[in-house]
């Protein structure tokens, strides 16, 4: 069997890329695709906007402060579909296994074909010619070099790198680099006095196990040397799903907080009724004024999707919190999610 | 408060404790455990409002009095300290706590030991006593059936019944229900019927398996039941609310009744229930002389596996949930087990063939082909 070879396709700015296929008149000038209201944020910006310092899930109000020039754009979901449908169309003519990560990236398995440079060169030609979009690739022996190659030298980036060279070209990086390693995590790194991807790599066990378990400081530190196993899937599972919304102004009362969590329970349960699918654990997330984020969940007995039924937990659930300030976020997740088998209805007894 | 004890015995009661001690309580002292040194004895509290321990400690005591100190931290340090012998002293005028052990000192701040409720003491008089193994046994055959579903309160309890001869418990989650009757040697002072919450009577159990005591007294009042092993005091409150009528869910006749082994029925189940992953249901297929066990998971695979079953009558098969079969096979054990059906959309029990009193009732999955 020959070495693993993975590549990680990344739509450059996907969202607003779209737009000026329909708004050519824009090219060229800071463009922010972003909801409405007044606590919307910035769903992405051209690489122009993003000059100004505007970046995905600032608040709108400061991008505008940031880049007052800028056009806004709503978001047409239902469109930015379509396109990716049609770019993934097209990348799966070329390629036999890939995993779909989201509307603008996927992972590719490269290992059998004869010249992988040469293939993806190709996909990107066609996915130019025929969607007027352009997309940035990594190649590498893993996922994990492929994806942050492929976000080293956006826009338009190509970069073939082996875990070798992924490791002296990232060494001094931070830590925050590595797709799994969050804001917490670098932090608690920090502490220690790890900051850089290097360091990570060379740290002493001993070291990282005062903070992390056993488990993590291993998996932390193949990490940083760029180790992963992680095979590329057909199909991305998607485990659960969710609907959350940041409201204009902080909610206190009850009753509107009860209601607002009723309208989510129907957009998530008719979504997981479309998919056919339902999950064991409903929980809810609150974010309350002072920005504290609280989660809540509840594991059942059978799976549910009923609107009744996840209602009622995510309900009980919010109850038994009772948000001790205004609350600014709420939403509520159904997980471990997987299809109704076509056969399976749970009776219950009549008590 | 001075006193002086042995780490290990310390720390196998703290870990109860902890377990009792509350982790999300708006009052700070209900994630403490208070450490209570009064009238020349020494034993550890612990509550989280719903439930409350109270554990002996083998303590020498020099300065009595009482304090409260942050649970897990208390456990942490327990854990850690160098030597097995412990001292822990008040200091009042700190406002802390000063833990020495060989040359390690710590100070922890106490918690306020004026929001800590008090716990309820054993009342004798109203005390029942019952053989511990035996209640922590029966409790044992019926905690997989409680519901975990916090919105439906009433069935996240276990109904305890004492009367005659008799202690019976009962527990559904509304598609399985267990009840395990155990005759009891002597006969009971007193009878009472009560919803304990499933939590209580686990934690019971965990108690008992590091007790020697073989008595258990239980006193029940208003909307408390409290349990003493020795010195060791659980209580808890009662769930409100009209437990189900059990005895009307219970069919009075089945169509068949077949005897399996009950150690072969639940290794075949195991095995297949393997292929019945993400919601899929275990398909249970009878016909003359046969028992058909498979299971399919659409994109992994399937399993099949038949054995000898008595079956006489109309071939037909029933669908279980996997998890609710295993959990029902597992209850009755080694014992041969008998299996009581009436059709596809119809409730089916599982009886332990030995005469010991345990039934579970399982609700079916409809299969649609």
């Amino acid at each position: 069997m020959s070495a693993r070879c993975v590549a990680h396709i990344d739509m450059d700015a996907f969202y607003v890329s779209v737009e000026l296929r329909r708004r050519p008149e824009l090219r060229g000038k800071p463009v922010i695709v972003a909801g409405r209201g007044p606590r919307a944020v910035v769903t992405t910006a051209s690489y122009e906007a993003r000059r100004y310092g505007v970046g995905s899930a600032i608040p709108v109000s400061v991008a505008r402060r940031l880049c007052p020039q800028a056009t806004l754009v709503a978001p047409d979901f239902a469109h930015y579909r379509a396109v990716s449908a049609q770019v993934m169309g097209i990348i799966r003519s070329h390629v036999e296994t890939v995993e779909v990560v989201g509307l603008d990236e996927a992972y590719l398995d490269l290992t059998d074909l004869p010249a992988p440079k040469a293939c993806m060169r190709l996909v990107l030609t066609e996915i130019a010619e025929r969607t007027g979009l352009s997309a940035s690739v990594g190649i590498g022996p893993n996922k994990l070099v492929a994806k942050v190659a492929s976000d080293a030298e956006k826009p338009r980036g190509f970069l073939v790198l082996t875990r070798r060279e992924a490791c002296e070209r990232f060494a001094a990086s931070s830590c925050r680099l590595i797709p799994g390693i969050g804001e917490r995590t670098a932090e608690r790194l920090g502490l220690l006095g790890v900051r850089t991807v290097a360091e990570l790599a060379g740290a002493d066990p001993g070291l990282l196990r005062g903070e992390f378990s056993s488990w993590t400081t291993a998996h932390l530190q193949a990490l940083a040397r760029f180790e992963h196993d992680g095979a590329v899937t057909q199909e991305r599972k998607v485990v659960s799903e969710s609907r959350e919304r940041t409201f204009d102004r902080d909610i206190s009362d009850r009753i509107e907080l009860e209601a607002s969590l009723a309208t989510l329970v129907d957009e998530l349960c008719e979504a997981l009724s479309d998919q056919r699918r339902s999950g064991r654990t409903v929980a809810i997330k609150v974010r309350l004024a002072d920005f504290t984020t609280h989660t809540r969940a509840q594991t059942l007995a059978i799976p549910v999707r009923q609107r009744e039924d996840v209602g009622r937990v995510a309900l009980a659930l919010l109850r038994a919190f009772t948000p001790a300030r205004p609350v600014r976020l709420l939403g509520v997740r159904v997980a471990g999610l997987a299809s109704d088998h076509a056969a399976a209805e749970q009776l219950a007894l009549t008590l | 408060m001075k006193i002086e004890l042995e780490r290990e015995d310390f720390l196998t009661q703290l870990q109860a404790a902890v377990r009792v001690a509350s982790t999300r309580s708006a009052i700070q002292a209900l994630s403490g455990v208070m450490i209570a040194a009064v009238s020349g004895s020494c034993e550890l509290r612990a509550t989280d409002a719903d439930m409350s321990l109270r554990v002996p400690l083998q303590a020498q005591v020099t300065r009595e009095g009482s304090v409260v100190l942050p649970a897990r931290l208390l456990m942490d340090v327990m854990r850690s300290l160098p030597r097995s012998s412990v001292k822990l002293e008040l200091r009042p005028a700190e406002g802390d706590v000063e833990v020495l052990s060989g040359n390690a000192s710590f100070h922890l701040r106490t918690l306020h030991a004026e929001d800590f409720p008090p716990l309820p003491a054993v009342d004798s008089d109203a005390g029942l006593t019952l053989p511990l193994g035996a209640f922590v046994e029966t409790a044992a055959k019926v905690l997989g059936s409680a519901s975990r579903d916090e919105t439906r309160p009433v069935l996240t309890g276990i109904l305890v019944s004492a009367s005659g001869h008799e202690v019976r418990m009962v527990a559904t989650d509304s598609y399985r229900l267990s009840v395990k009757t155990t005759q009891l040697a002597t006969q009971l002072a007193h009878t009472f019927e009560v919803n304990v919450p499933a939590r209580a009577l686990q934690e019971l159990a965990r108690l008992a398996a590091h007790s020697e005591d073989e008595e258990l007294s239980i006193s029940v009042r208003q909307n408390q039941v409290v349990f003493a092993i020795g010195s060791t005091v659980l209580s808890s409150r009662l769930i409100d609310g009209q437990f189900p009528n059990y005895r009307q869910l219970l069919p009075e006749t089945f169509v068949q009744e077949l005897r399996f082994d009950g150690a072969e029925l639940r290794e075949v189940v195991r095995r297949v229930s393997l292929l019945a992953q993400k919601n899929a249901p275990l398909r249970l297929a009878f016909a003359e002389g046969e028992l058909t066990i498979s299971a399919q998971t659409p994109d992994i695979g399937e399993a099949r596996e038949s054995l000898p079953a008595p079956f006489h009558g109309e071939a037909f098969e029933i669908g279980f949930n996997p998890e609710f079969l295993r959990e029902g096979l597992d209850a009755v054990g080694e014992a041969e087990v008998i299996v009581k059906l009436i059709s596809p959309l119809r409730p089916g029990l599982l009886e332990s063939g030995d005469g010991s009193g345990f039934v579970y009732l399982i609700m079916p999955i409809r299969l649609n082909v």
